[in-house]
């Protein structure tokens, strides 16, 4: 930035800048200590996306980026040869998929319910209670779901067998069939509560007198909500659909799709919890395989980048907007 | 667009008739929101049961509403325990550090950023934009962390959170929102830039600034990875950390066909108290923020 400050490359344009520079010099300081902060934080990793293509290991020190050997596409070849690379990969594009489309539906019709709610202090309690989740760690999500679902202690392992509807426990947290199942739930349980907030602000913002003029040619409640509520609402659908596609690999609108991997995924279940992001986090931190893990990441992103760009297109087509 | 709730309400409940069609969606729809408060409320209330109730006792399961046998045995023995009081002085020292840091230089950057005299102003704006949606990934980032000597330290913490993007971004809408007159007339009455951010913009963003504070103090709070892969000391241990590694012996257990049946006992319970105790800041704090928060998301999810 200091280059910027005093280059002038027209002197009367220059000593205006300057003037403007010097009047402001309060925000310029606080702009300068954003960027700092930014060139750290954000710019600096950037840098080191190259040791995906390099033979960078732990000890090489943030230099070694620069200075260690090129080794082209060893890394990526080594992960498509992984065995198990084709179950990463499907896992990763059908938990972000599946996830996308739940998270966001789910919230979208609690939003109708509420908002066909009549009691208003009932509507107040569950809107309360719903977004309450979104607000405790996942951490804390697995502890529950352990205490609900695990096969020794689980409450609905123990009243299912207690009622006798089933003879043994049903193994939900670790038999990879019920992965995928599990960790959407998780999810939309997670989420719900807290984007049902922004449709139902949307609907409440539907103008009034509609519904009156509706109710008067002597249109039912489900055309009302049909007719008027729902397109009522659909710019901020588009919108928050557009927010949740940005995310799509981070697991959309359901938050961490990588915490969630990480902590509900085990040793059992890994052939449909293990994720791209996982696995990178695993080769990379926990066994130090440091140039190999970025580029896991990098192929990650590159992919995210792909998924955005079609899912974009789909927007485009479907509601006539996009994100760019 | 907004704020005609009440009169919708009033609107609906004048016109009211018990019709056919009426009844059906009104059962529906208090079917399924019964079913979903139970869902959601239930496990919450299950825990606290269980944090209440006596470890060997709880495990012979039948355990669902009311502890069967109370105790407050599982808070002793948390409250007793040295590493769970440091994690909750870490976390305490996390959150309130950094939510104070993160919420002042977030506002102040976003004031800064949303001005539209402000000289390179595009550019600056740009850059956070940018770092947005292309990131490093997490090994170039701990490469830098490490090299920043920050990791291991308390300050891992604090210092990369800082600038939170999303929320400069939020900020820069809300206070683009407000009026340039309001902030030139404050620099006619001699006020600096800053001093009209404090006098002027700061009053009036409650809402936004609530928001920022609930979201950062949450993140905080709730955050366990940085504390397990940035920091080897157990002494930096956070609460949500602990948690992680309570569970993960518990798995150990269960995956030793049988295991050590005491041990899980008690560590269920005890982990329950412990959950409880970590959920506890967050609920006596959200019902006051709740008002602003609502009006806080909406600044920065809907296009009007």
């Amino acid at each position: 930035m200091a280059a910027d400050k005093t280059s002038k490359p027209d002197k009367g344009k220059g000593t205006k800048l300057l003037k403007k520079l010097r009047k402001q010099w309060q925000l310029q300081l606080v702009a300068l200590g954003a960027l700092v902060l930014l060139f750290l934080f954000c710019y600096m990793p950037l840098f080191g996306i190259v040791i995906a293509f390099k033979d960078y290991t732990v000890n090489m020190g943030f230099a070694g980026i620069f200075t260690s050997k090129w080794v082209g596409f060893k890394w990526f070849e080594q992960l498509f040869t992984y065995y198990q690379f084709k179950d990463i990969f499907r896992n990763t594009l059908v938990l972000s998929l599946l996830k996308l489309i739940f998270t966001f539906i789910c919230p979208i019709i609690l939003a109708l319910l509420l908002n066909e709610m009549r009691v208003s202090g009932f509507k107040r309690v569950v809107q309360t209670v719903s977004y309450l989740p979104n607000f405790i760690s996942w951490v804390l999500v697995y502890t529950i779901a352990m205490a609900f679902l695990s096969t020794d202690k689980g409450i609905i392992n123990e009243v299912l067998i207690n009622h006798g509807w089933i003879k043994s426990a049903i193994p939900f947290l670790s038999e990879p069939k019920f992965f995928y199942g599990v960790a959407v739930f998780f999810s939309v349980w997670k989420n719900s509560g807290y984007w049902a907030i922004i449709f139902l602000a949307a609907i409440s913002g539907i103008d009034s007198q509609l519904y009156e003029a509706a109710e008067i040619d002597g249109a039912s409640r489900l055309k009302r909500l049909w007719y008027i509520t729902l397109p009522g609402i659909k710019s901020s659908v588009v919108t928050v659909l557009i927010l949740s596609i940005g995310g799509l690999l981070g697991g959309g609108m359901g938050g961490s799709n990588f915490e969630q991997a990480y902590l509900f995924g085990n040793t059992v279940n890994y052939t449909t919890s293990e994720i791209l992001q996982t696995y990178a986090f695993k080769t990379g931190l926990s066994q130090g395989r440091f140039a190999y893990a970025t580029a896991v990441d990098l192929f990650q992103s590159v992919i995210s980048v792909c998924l955005v760009v079609t899912a974009n297109l789909v927007a485009r087509k479907t509601t006539g907007e996009g994100l760019f | 667009m907004r704020i005609k709730r009440k009169e919708k309400e009033a609107v609906s409940r004048r016109k009211y008739k018990a019709t056919a069609e009426n009844l059906i969606i009104d059962s529906v729809v208090w079917i399924l929101l019964i079913l979903i408060l139970i869902i959601t409320a239930y496990p919450f209330y299950y825990i606290v049961v269980a944090s209440f109730s006596e470890g060997y006792d709880f495990m012979r399961g039948g355990v669902y509403f009311f502890p069967r046998k109370f105790t407050l045995f599982n808070y002793q023995a948390l409250l007793s325990n040295e590493k769970w009081i440091r994690a909750f002085g870490v976390s305490t020292a996390r959150t309130l550090l950094g939510t104070l840091l993160t919420t002042v230089i977030t506002c102040l950057v976003s004031f800064t950023f949303s001005r539209p005299d402000l000289a390179f102003g595009k550019f600056y704006r740009f850059l956070v934009v940018f770092s947005m949606y292309v990131s490093g990934g997490i090994i170039p980032y701990y490469i830098t962390l490490r090299n920043l000597h920050i990791v291991n330290t308390f300050w891992v913490y604090i210092f990369p959170a800082m600038l939170n993007l999303y929320f400069i971004m939020v900020g820069i809408n809300f206070f683009s929102s407000i009026p340039t007159s309001l902030i030139e007339s404050a620099k006619l009455d001699g006020a600096s830039d800053l001093g009209a951010f404090f006098r002027i913009a700061l009053p009036l963003s409650t809402p936004f600034i609530a928001t920022l504070a609930l979201f950062t103090a949450v993140n905080q709070w709730n955050a366990w990875l940085d504390s397990a892969y940035y920091v080897n000391s157990e002494g930096l241990r956070t609460i949500a950390y602990r948690m992680m590694t309570a569970i993960n012996q518990t798995r150990g257990q269960q995956s030793n066909a049988g295991g050590d049946i005491v041990a899980t006992a008690t560590t269920m319970t005890t982990q329950a108290s412990a959950m409880v105790t970590s959920m506890l800041p967050i609920m006596c704090v959200y019902p006051f923020l709740q008002k602003y928060f609502v009006q806080g998301i909406m600044i920065g999810a809907v296009k009007e």
